[in-house]
């Protein structure tokens, strides 16, 4: 295990580094999922491009007029501690808190776990519930994708050679909404996901009423996946347990969960119906509570 | 003056004083084996097998040899065919002609970096025929196919009852248990089922090897008996003991991983023919496929009872799969019968311990070895016991357990017997009489006995002119501050403070003699040499006194660091600065040996530890909330009461406490190395689940100090028990809080929802 670590200065440099040196190069940030491939021999980069201090790479959260906008670098950390997650957006603390133990939540970029395209990757789902947008850079400049697109299976996204992921970007909810992201594993934390499930749910004037459901199933598929059928089925249905109970069983249907050494496939296909059934009941408490 | 004339005042011994080698760990000073490096050291790695059962059809390291970088390869066809082993000499330090499991040594290399062993390890040319292998241990015992077809050959304690497969077999026997079953009101039979275990210590197993210029061989390493080691190595290299020199710079924790020899014969193999010191430092990957882990059991336990709970009978038979050689597994296969019989009055007993080869990783002695497996067996079916005989789990025991002067399960006599006190004590901080608080809440209870283990200690003490002391001891501090528990014994005895004392590290060729860090012996036999060699100084410094002041030493008192007698005083400092004008200084050699009780051979078959020294007590209480449709178990209180003796240090015996505790709650509800088809399936620390600091409460501990006749100011065995209850305390738990029976471990949230789901169905 050997290779030779590039430092560019900006994303224009380590784009045309990337291009110049081909497969052979990868791009690393915090780390976190590359130098656990590296040391499993999982992957063998013989030119490693460090882009985790590139000027022109964000690392911040803003609020814009049209949502948020989260820099690639922006560490897990600071997702759970910032003040305007706390609320309606609550799944994105939810979810950034359980990734890895805090020295990996200090250093994990959310844009390399978006890469990594790992099936159980806690944070994809609470994006994917959000709509995410992503802005990827390239030699020819700046393009958008939808994140739901660009994850295309087990360590596969649409992102072209020499490319880097730039931002994420979401909407604001609507009035009456609320999100949240649950998970379960083998214990509390350090912890690969059995299952995860992002939600967010809004819902009438009175709270009475399903409006729109978008729900994220994550770690029971080769990619995270939207439950479009239990989506479907909640707009218009009364926001109590035999609606969310419903969805549970809609979304289980939609997963094709392996059985491994973390949990067979029977358990994985229970627990998205519970899990998915406890989130949206998760946020109705929430938005009846706001 | 004898070391018995001792009396603890609470001045040091009983204090809660720092250890001595918290500062250096914490702030990073502390070498550990890990750290150790020398001028010009190699690096070695090992080659394993990536099948479980294969005749070797060929080794070609030639590809390897002649990599730049590499300077030796070596396989069992360089070195002489020496098997060892404690109980059955029966491993090689590499495979022979078959490969016996998935991550068996095939051969080692040494080279100028790691990544060139690396390389060269995937240079070797291996090619393995696969052959039918036997995974299960109950198979084992039936089946045709052999791990070790030359069994019969093998050096074996002749204690030893074996047959194929079966590598040891001990019973206990006390009264005509089928009588007993026969006139029984109810009979109760189970089988319960343990998982392996790895040790879980934050270092891997690390050696350094280097020979000198006469022949000799020097290893550091982070090995829990360095003596054991060196009598080891100087089998596997043919040297005699006092050539081999075994140096412990530090160890980040054993918990019995770290017994017997690990990497340390690859080390010296490597540095032998490079002539060149070498490294071996175990990957995660090699731990969870080659290092020892806790054996996984199967316990058939049947009990015979009265209609008022009362024991009649226990028969069973536990079944120690021991991997691929046999290890500790003998020796586990006869203590697990000492647990399965529990602190209980049985009224009749006919237990059978076997140890069976499979072909699986070697296992070994895991903290309290065989004392979980057991335990959850016992435990768990007094549970169930109570709950079909409509009486409290609590009050079933307290019917039942061994009081003061009882006989224990070989006959010998039970003295200080704690453990009502220890149940009351765990029941009432529990809160036991609110025992399913709430629906998917429960609390759980178990109780248990360990030993204390024998074997001897020796220690020098030597009281320097400023009239400190320094105890050299061969007994390794392991991170448990049983030192630290020792020197606040000697420091006590001396009238010294703990900060007069400094401990020195292991070094085979200087220190005395101890049996090892093991088996919860280390303060409680350094302790006790400890008080040996102070009340040998003691006895120096009253002559050199009485000598000086021209008086007999009668009615001199050692006190406040000097010698008092009458109206006259001299300091321990100036006895020591005396000593040297004539003396050659002040230092004493002390001792201490614990021989095991009296007991009734009548009543074990074959079996290597029938009567436990020094046992303690003690008892388990979890308060835990099970969630029933994903069947996550969330532990809201954990409470121990272990009966100590006398309480050295309160904060480190508590420190134990909290680790056992922690351990066996990975053992029960998340900790298993698993096997599919002979190969390793969560070889790396991403998938082999021990607890967070998430997944521990809070532990409660109660230290019951009901005073022994043979440790320190009455001190018994600490280290192991902790780690001996949770599985049964959370399975008990679990079914006050959900109605369902865990038979088996780790007691995962799926398991617990596939049983709540066949309770229902």
């Amino acid at each position: 295990m050997s290779f030779d670590l590039h430092r560019p200065n900006t994303m224009a440099e380590a784009i045309g580094l990337a291009a110049r040196l081909g497969p052979a190069a990868r791009y690393i940030a915090g780390g976190t999922d590359l130098v656990v491939q590296i040391n499993r021999g999982r992957a063998t980069p013989q030119h490693v491009i460090d882009i985790s201090h590139l000027a022109d790479l964000r690392h911040d959260i803003v609020q814009t007029a049209d949502g948020f906008s989260l820099g690639a670098l922006t560490r897990y950390r600071n997702i759970e501690r910032h003040p305007a997650f706390q609320d309606a957006l609550k799944l994105l603390p939810e979810a950034a808190s359980v990734v890895g133990g805090v020295q990996v939540r200090n250093i994990a970029s959310i844009g390399g776990n978006i890469i990594n395209a790992s099936p159980a990757a806690d944070f994809v789902p609470a994006l994917l519930a959000l709509d995410a947008e992503l802005d990827i850079q390239g030699a020819a400049g700046r393009r958008s994708e939808s994140l739901r697109d660009f994850i295309l299976g087990p360590g596969k996204t649409g992102l072209q050679a020499g490319e880097i992921l730039a931002a994420v970007r979401f909407k604001p909810l609507p009035a009456h909404s609320a999100t949240a992201f649950l998970k379960e594993g083998r214990r509390k934390a350090m912890e690969i996901s059995v299952v995860c499930v992002a939600a967010s749910l809004t819902l009438d004037a009175s709270g009475k009423t399903c409006l729109a459901a978008r729900i994220a199933v994550g770690a029971v598929a080769p990619k995270a996946y939207r439950a479009a059928a239990a989506e479907a089925a909640l707009a218009g249905l009364p926001a109590d347990t035999a609606s969310f109970r419903l969805a549970g069983q809609l979304a289980a249907e939609q997963a094709a969960p392996i059985s491994d050494v973390r949990a067979s496939a029977e358990h994985r296909h229970h627990l998205v119906s519970v899990l998915v059934q406890r989130a949206l009941e998760t946020c109705r408490q929430r938005i009846a509570g706001a | 003056m004898n070391a018995e004339a001792f009396r603890a005042t609470g001045r040091v011994a009983g204090k809660r004083l720092p250890r001595m080698d918290g500062i250096g760990k914490v702030i990073g000073k502390h070498v550990y084996a890990a750290d150790f490096t020398l001028p010009g050291m190699l690096y070695g790695r090992v080659l394993r097998s990536n099948k479980p059962h294969a005749r070797i059809v060929k080794i070609d390291t030639s590809r390897a040899k002649a990599m730049p970088g590499v300077r030796t390869v070596i396989t069992a066809a360089d070195i002489p065919a020496v098997r060892y082993g404690q109980a059955v000499r029966d491993a090689p330090v590499f495979a022979l002609d078959r490969v016996l499991f998935y991550g068996h040594a095939i051969a080692a290399v040494a080279a100028t970096t790691l990544e060139i062993a690396e390389q060269a390890l995937a240079a070797i040319d291996v090619e393995l025929e696969d052959l039918p292998a036997v995974y299960d241990p109950e198979e084992a015992l039936t089946n045709a196919i052999l791990v070790h077809p030359d069994w019969q050959d093998f050096k074996v304690l002749p204690i030893l009852v074996r047959d194929g497969n079966m590598t040891a077999r001990t019973r206990m026997i006390t009264g005509d248990a089928d009588a007993a079953f026969a006139n029984a009101y109810r009979v109760y039979e189970h089988r319960f089922k343990t998982a392996l275990q790895h040790p879980g210590y934050t270092e891997p197993r690390a050696s350094v090897a280097d020979w000198d210029a006469n022949g000799n061989v020097t290893v550091w390493t982070n090995t829990q008996l360095p003596f054991d080691t060196q009598t080891t190595l100087s089998e596997i290299l043919d040297l005699p003991v006092s050539r081999v020199r075994v140096i412990v710079p530090g160890i980040g924790g054993g918990f019995g991983g770290k017994l017997r020899i690990g990497v340390e014969h690859y080390a010296a193999l490597l540095a032998r023919n490079t002539a060149r010191p070498v490294r071996v430092l175990s990957t995660s990957e090699e731990e969870l496929i080659a290092a020892t882990p806790r054996q996984s059991a199967v316990v058939h336990l049947k009990t015979a009872v009265d209609r008022d709970g009362k024991l009649l009978g226990r028969q069973g038979r536990i079944i120690v799969d021991c991997g691929a050689f046999a290890g500790s597994g003998p020796a586990m296969a006869s203590v697990s019968l000492q647990v399965l019989a529990g602190p209980y009055r049985n009224g009749t007993l006919a237990l059978e311990g076997i140890a069976v080869y499979t072909n699986k990783v070697p296992a070994g002695s895991f903290r309290a070895p065989a004392g979980p497996m057991a335990n959850f067996a016992v435990e768990s079916q007094m549970d169930i016991i109570a709950e079909d005989l409509g009486i409290d789990p609590l009050e079933l025991r307290l019917r039942n357990i061994v009081h003061e002067g009882d006989k224990g399960p070989s006959g010998e006599e039970l003295k200080s017997v704690s453990v009502e006190e220890c149940l009351r004590k765990a029941a009432a901080a529990i809160g036991w009489h609110d025992r399913k608080p709430a629906p998917g809440r429960g609390k759980g209870i178990a109780c248990s006995w360990w030993m204390t283990t024998g074997g001897s200690s020796g220690v020098y003490v030597k009281i320097d002119p400023d009239g400190t002391a320094t105890l050299v001891s061969g007994a390794v501090e392991i991170g448990t501050a049983a030192l630290t528990g020792a020197s606040q014994v000697l420091a006590e005895a001396l009238s010294l403070d703990l900060d007069d004392i400094k401990v020195a590290g292991v070094d085979t060729q200087t220190s005395p003699y101890d049996y090892g860090a093991q088996g919860s012996r280390t303060a409680f036999s350094v302790g006790n040499a400890c008080l040996a060699a102070a009340a040998d100084l003691r006895q120096q410094l009253f002559e050199l006194a009485a000598k000086q002041w021209n008086i007999t030493t009668d009615g001199m008192e050692l006190r406040d660091k000097q010698v008092i007698a009458g109206n006259k005083t001299i300091a321990i400092a100036e006895l020591a600065r005396l000593s040297r004008l004539s003396g050659g200084g002040l230092i004493a050699h002390g001792t201490a040996n614990s021989p095991g009780p009296a007991f009734d051979p009548g009543r074990v078959e074959n079996h290597m530890l029938p009567a436990w020294n020094t046992p303690s007590f003690h008892a388990q209480a979890a308060d835990l909330s099970v969630d029933s449709e994903t069947g996550a178990v969330s532990i809201n209180r954990y409470v121990v009461a272990q009966d100590v003796g006398f309480a050295i240090n309160p904060t480190y015996i508590e420190g134990q406490i909290e680790g056992g505790v922690s351990q066996g709650i990975g053992q029960a509800l998340s900790e298993e190395i698993v096997y599919q088809n002979g190969r390793v399936m969560n070889a790396n620390l991403t998938d082999y689940k021990m607890p967070t600091a998430m997944d521990v409460p809070e532990i409660e501990c109660i230290l019951v100090q009901s005073a022994s006749a043979a440790g320190p100011f009455g001190a018994k065995g600490v280290g192991e028990p902790p780690c001996i209850h949770p599985p049964a305390a959370l399975a008990n738990a679990i079914a006050a809080a959900t109605g369902a029976r865990m038979h088996s471990l780790p007691m995962t949230a799926e398991k617990i929802v596939k049983e709540l789901r066949s309770a229902r169905e």
